[in-house]
């Protein structure tokens, strides 16, 4: 677990930290003047002066009071100002980052991960901005004031407050070392215990088929109960660093009282100064206390400021260019050469050579795992490859990650994302200004004219997350209706059937084949059906091409091919 | 709110209460350390000849100090184990609503994501205590207190006090709670918004990217953000607000505390050494009061999620009844389905359309079917976790119920759930009290002998430190070894295989097909793999039989038939036919 500490530097921060400064020293100047003019007042009241002289003492503790609680919210305003623009800074900066990023770190990350980093991580780094700078600046500033305030009237009460600031730090190293061991040591129960009720909660219909679900409530509450144990352990030792703040910063004010008495007893020092220390004195260690606080906040604050200024620099160096010798052209064809693609330490893909021709079906097959998605991944420009070429009209690139390329790509993956809008839009998603008839015309081809006469508003019926869900056959039929209407010349499938039943894949296979007969059409796929209509084939283990070729020619010649038929033969003869 | 809430206060009233007194007394504490000290200087400055006199004063001055520290604590500890204790109840309780309609959820619960939706709910209501409840009681009794002591001196004053601390403990939450109820709601609407259309960005993001729209979603993302701050900007605004009153509030009520302890004094009902300490002590208790308001701000927050919980339990018909035993014989389990209806709501189709069914003992079915022809509703029917409109599902002449499951259906999911404990545990979960040779016998029929021989812990491996390792197929033998255990005649498998590769494929139905060698399986599949190895073969159609036989019959007489298993054969039986 990473995270930053110290002041956030972020563009404007210098600026925001000055008049922070200057509003802080302000304050802590009016904290010293509220209670001056306190002490005077109940110190003139105390000696009998008639009430109506110390109206101009209260008037004026009164006036500082308010200047003191204004300032403070002048700060809290500034800094809620700046963290806004940072968080929208950072958010629009993020959102360039995810659209221009080679979107195999997307994938690496998880796609969920990355919406809540730019909602709820930049949230709570705002919530962060808003309380760290003033909180900093406030430890430092208030105390020392306010000490030398005292250490001018009384130099014991002084040495009290500065004596016990060290004594506290270091109780609170301590305490929180200890209880930092006794968490770690309880850590792993801890989580076990925590996620065991979740656990239960996902696994309920499984026990439920077993018969066991009654009788597991019982471990239910034994969990808790556990759970409740090692927490309270935990705690007790985690509540006894703030203890340790109360019981010093509290005890030491005691000090400061006994003291003054004592010394005024003797008449070493007056009741105003004795009085006005008292006042002050709490005032002295606020600050310090207010350090602890919100310990979550600042540390999800920190770990967000983190995470998100490593993705901002990372992506900082990717931009989305526009080439137009990408275009695919009637005689364009594409050629990989020794591409390699590595992540961390695994490779993913080595060595491959494939050439792609203008038009025509071509495999992508293997076992899961073998990196076939990763191939199209590759050519569906998600990714940088780590060594080698890809050719295109005779030029040599290093991602197809490139808004011309995008032009000429359909890619639709095995669970295609639709679009929470009408059927309609999201079919012209890829040509907005497509109209009603053609759309229709689209539909009809691609076999979903039964379904959408049947829905009350036709193509206009929303679909996707807060509309009609659809099976996964028709998921299918919208990406490839999308692909067909925007007229791409290459369509990129990645395992489109092997999740449908077998009469929706037959139905699937055969509009596939009959409308995108003209394009480029690669499909990676373990279903052995499409092989038969494959006019090339590349077969991948383990991020290699082991064999290539026709159908005809991989079942004679390859073993590896043999292989993977193999289970068929053997059933039937 | 009523129903998640009050029920525990009551419960733990003596715990709570006590609670309370320890936050009360953390602050009385404060404010008599304040007071004595302000009374302690206050006399000594009048220099006495005799020190005693200000001996009791010093003494209390310490052990207010030290009792300022230990309170709060003790409140703090204590509050957190009546939480963590609620907590627990919570979950129980929860866990039975759940539980007792396992089968009935409507759609929408049935995804991992609600069920961790609900129980971060529960933990929320932490929460609820610690920051709200807590803190607002420890308010109210302070300042009841406070206002009883001063009206034993003074009811004028004391009236005076009451609405100005009242605007501090009342009026401002008061306020606050209606604002923010308000701005809350558009946060959260605004920001659920932009998860939605931001989700929207990234998932699909290539296809963003290839329609050259993704300015769009850019543009959209900065609008939403600057209405989300717009709002933010609302909420700051009235908390800079409201801290001014209340700060207002808190030095009128000290300025008037000042001048009243004058009064007093002139009358002579108290000595001006208590002036001071009057004064200080009203520091302490203000500070101790506006604090309130942010506790009450948070309510709404836990609205959304007392309402989801509300939802589930209003749903829910909590039947705790005993367990019955299967009354019929368990060996060679013939199932029967004559004339099943079932519809899961009166206006739609029937998902289940009058079907005829006999699976013979020791008879391996495959069902086929398109999505949404009643397959899953099938299953449920022949499992007895829902009761059929019309017709009856019999096993060996008994009717099928729910609590026979343990004994007589065991069920294999698509994605089977492996507890976050060690494999051992996840296959004894079916029969706890199984005998180390029984759980070997099934491991070996589930075939993962070499997977266990490969682990360094062997059968003590933790399920979900392998999680990333264990393969799809693995997880299945697993879940396939606990229902063996189980020791069900009957064997139901709802896709089992989805998903996986072809030969990962072959190899985990064959051993599935080879485990369950002696018992009845009804296995719903979306593909032909392995139709051959299956005595009968099913398809459904709008919860009707569209086709059924024996493989190797249809594929002799059924051209439909022969063109699919062609199809998902791929290529051998083409060479073949050519």
């Amino acid at each position: 677990m990473k995270r930053k500490r110290g002041l956030p530097t972020y563009p404007g921060s210098r600026n925001l930290h000055i008049k922070l400064l200057l509003l802080i020293i302000l304050e802590a100047m009016s904290i010293v003047a509220q209670a001056t003019f306190l002490a005077r007042a109940i110190v003139l009241l105390f000696d009998r002066i008639p009430v109506t002289e110390v109206f101009i003492e209260m008037l004026f503790f009164f006036i500082a009071f308010l200047i003191r609680y204004g300032l403070n919210q002048w700060q809290i305003h500034l800094a809620e100002n700046y963290a806004e623009k940072i968080g929208t800074m950072l958010r629009s900066e993020l959102m360039d980052a995810y659209f221009t990023n080679r979107s195999q770190t997307l994938q690496n990350e998880g796609t969920g991960r990355l919406v809540t980093l730019a909602i709820e991580g930049i949230d709570q780094l705002k919530a962060y901005l808003e309380i760290i700078s003033i909180r900093m600046l406030k430890t430092f500033i208030i105390p020392i004031t306010v000490l030398v305030v005292v250490y001018l009237q009384d130099f014991i009460s002084a040495l009290i407050l500065v004596i016990t600031v060290p004594i506290v730090i270091i109780f609170m190293i301590l305490l929180g070392v200890t209880a930092e061991k006794q968490a770690d040591k309880q850590y792993e129960t801890y989580r076990l215990l925590s996620n065991h009720f979740v656990d239960s909660l996902k696994g309920l219909e499984t026990l439920s088929y077993l018969g066991k679900s009654k009788e597991h409530k019982a471990s239910i509450e034994e969990v808790s109960e556990s759970y409740r144990k090692a927490t309270m352990k935990t705690l007790t030792f985690a509540f006894l660093s703030s203890f340790a703040l109360d019981f010093f910063t509290s005890l030491s004010i005691a000090f400061v009282a006994v003291g003054l008495g004592l010394r005024l007893i003797d008449g070493v020092i007056l009741l105003l100064p004795a009085l006005t220390i008292l006042i002050l004195a709490p005032e002295y260690y606020s600050p310090i206390k207010d350090v602890g606080k919100d310990f979550h906040a600042t540390l999800d604050g920190q770990l967000a400021m983190q995470d998100i200024d490593q993705f901002i620099e990372e992506s900082k160096t990717l931009t989305l260019n526009h080439t137009e010798n990408l275009t695919w052209k009637s005689e364009s064809e594409l050629k990989l050469t020794h591409v390699d693609y590595q992540i961390n330490d695994a490779i993913l893909l080595k060595d491959i050579n494939i050439n792609l021709p203008n038009k025509g079906l071509i495999g992508l097959i293997g076992a899961s795992g073998a990196g076939k998605s990763t191939l199209i991944n590759v050519l569906a420009g998600r990714t940088e490859i780590t060594e080698g070429t890809i050719k295109v009209n005779q030029e040599e690139f290093k991602t197809l990650h490139d808004e011309a390329w995008f032009e000429n790509i359909a890619y639709i993956p095995q669970h295609p994302y639709i679009f929470p809008a009408s059927i309609y839009d999201n079919i012209r998603f890829y040509q907005p200004t497509a109209s009603k008839a053609s759309v229709d015309k689209i539909i009809k081809q691609i076999g979903l004219n039964e379904f959408v006469n049947e829905l009350p508003n036709g193509m206009d019926e929303l679909i996707g997350e807060s509309g009609r869900s659809l099976s996964g056959g028709q998921e299918q039929r919208v990406a490839m209706a999308r692909a067909l209407l925007s007229d791409k010349p290459i369509i990129l499938l990645d395992e489109p059937t092997a999740h449908l039943d077998i009469e929706t894949e037959y139905d699937i296979k055969q509009v596939v084949l009959e409308l995108f007969k003209d394009k480029l059409m690669i499909i990676a796929t373990h279903r052995l059906h499409w092989m038969q209509d494959l006019e090339y084939i590349y077969l991948l283990d383990e991020g290699q091409i082991i064999a290539q070729g026709k159908e005809t020619d991989l079942s004679e010649t390859s073993e590896a091919y043999q292989l993977l038929n193999n289970r068929k033969r053997r059933d039937l003869t | 709110m009523n129903k998640w809430i009050k029920p525990y206060l009551k419960k733990y009233k003596g715990q709570i209460s006590l609670t309370i007194l320890f936050g009360f007394l953390g602050v009385t504490s404060g404010a008599m350390l304040l007071f004595v000290s302000g009374y302690l200087i206050s006399k000594s400055s009048l220099q006495p000849v005799n020190i005693l006199i200000v001996y009791v004063p010093i003494v209390a001055v310490r052990s207010f100090s030290i009792a300022q520290a230990v309170f709060p604590y003790l409140e703090k500890l204590l509050g957190h184990n009546i939480v963590l204790r609620i907590l627990g109840n919570l979950r129980e309780r929860l866990y039975g609503i759940l539980e007792s309609q396992t089968f009935h959820l409507k759609k929408k619960y049935q995804t991992g994501d609600i069920l961790g939706v609900l129980s971060d709910d529960i933990e929320r209501l932490q929460d609820f205590y610690i920051k709200t409840a807590f803190p607002s009681i420890i308010g109210l009794v302070i300042y009841t207190i406070f206002i009883a002591v001063i009206g034993a001196f003074d009811l004028v004053f004391m009236v005076l006090m009451m609405l100005v601390l009242g605007v501090i403990l009342f009026l401002m939450p008061y306020l606050s709670y209606k604002k923010n109820k308000i701005n809350f709601t558009n946060l959260k609407q605004k920001r659920n918004r932009m998860y939605r259309h931001l989700t929207d960005g990234v998932y699909g993001q290539v296809d963003w990217l290839a329609s050259g729209r993704k300015d769009e979603v850019i543009n959209e993302f900065a609008r939403e953000n600057k209405e989300l701050v717009t709002v933010e900007k609302k909420i700051q605004k009235w908390r800079h607000f409201k801290e001014g009153i209340l700060r207002l509030s808190a030095s009128v009520a000290i300025i008037l505390m000042l001048l009243w302890s004058n009064i007093q004094t002139e009358e002579g009902s108290i000595t001006a050494t208590l002036i001071a300490a009057f004064v200080l002590m009203t520091f302490t208790i203000t500070d101790a009061l506006i604090p309130v308001s942010e506790a009450i701000e948070e309510v709404p927050t836990y609205v959304d999620s007392l309402n989801r919980m509300d939802e589930i339990e209003g749903t829910s018909k909590v039947l705790d009844e005993e367990r019955i035993s299967f009354t019929g014989k368990l060996e060679n389990a013939e199932v029967v389905l004559r004339d099943v209806s079932y519809s899961y709501d009166t206006t739609e189709s029937k998902a289940v359309n009058h079907l005829n069914l006999t699976v013979s003992p020791g008879e391996k079915l495959a069902i086929l079917g398109k999505s949404g022809t009643g397959k899953s509703t099938l299953l449920k029917l022949i499992a007895g976790v829902i009761k059929p409109d019309t017709g009856e599902v019999k096993i060996n002449g008994v009717k099928m119920k729910s609590d026979y499951l343990a004994e007589a259906v065991a069920v294999l999911n698509q994605k089977p759930h492996l507890f976050n404990t060690s494999i051992l545990n996840n296959i004894k979960i079916a029969r706890p009290e199984a005998t180390e040779q029984e759980v070997n016998k099934v491991i070996e029929q589930a075939q993962l002998n070499e997977l266990i021989g490969s682990l360094p812990e062997g059968l003590n491996t933790h399920v979900e430190e392998m999680g990333q390792r264990f393969s799809g197929g693995e997880r299945q033998r697993i879940a396939f070894a606990r229902i063996l255990l189980q020791d069900t005649p009957i064997i139901i498998m709802d896709e089992p295989t989805i998903g996986l590769d072809p030969i990962t494929e072959k190899e985990l139905l064959e051993t599935l097909i080879l485990g369950a060698k002696e018992k009845t399986v009804i296995w719903v599949t979306h593909h032909l793999a392995g139709a051959e190895m299956m005595d009968q073969v099913m398809f459904l159609e709008d919860g009707k039989t569209k086709m059924y036989g024996r493989h190797d019959d249809l594929l002799k007489t059924n051209a439909y038939y022969k063109k699919l298993y062609e199809m998902d054969d791929g290529v051998f039986l083409k060479q073949k036919t050519l």
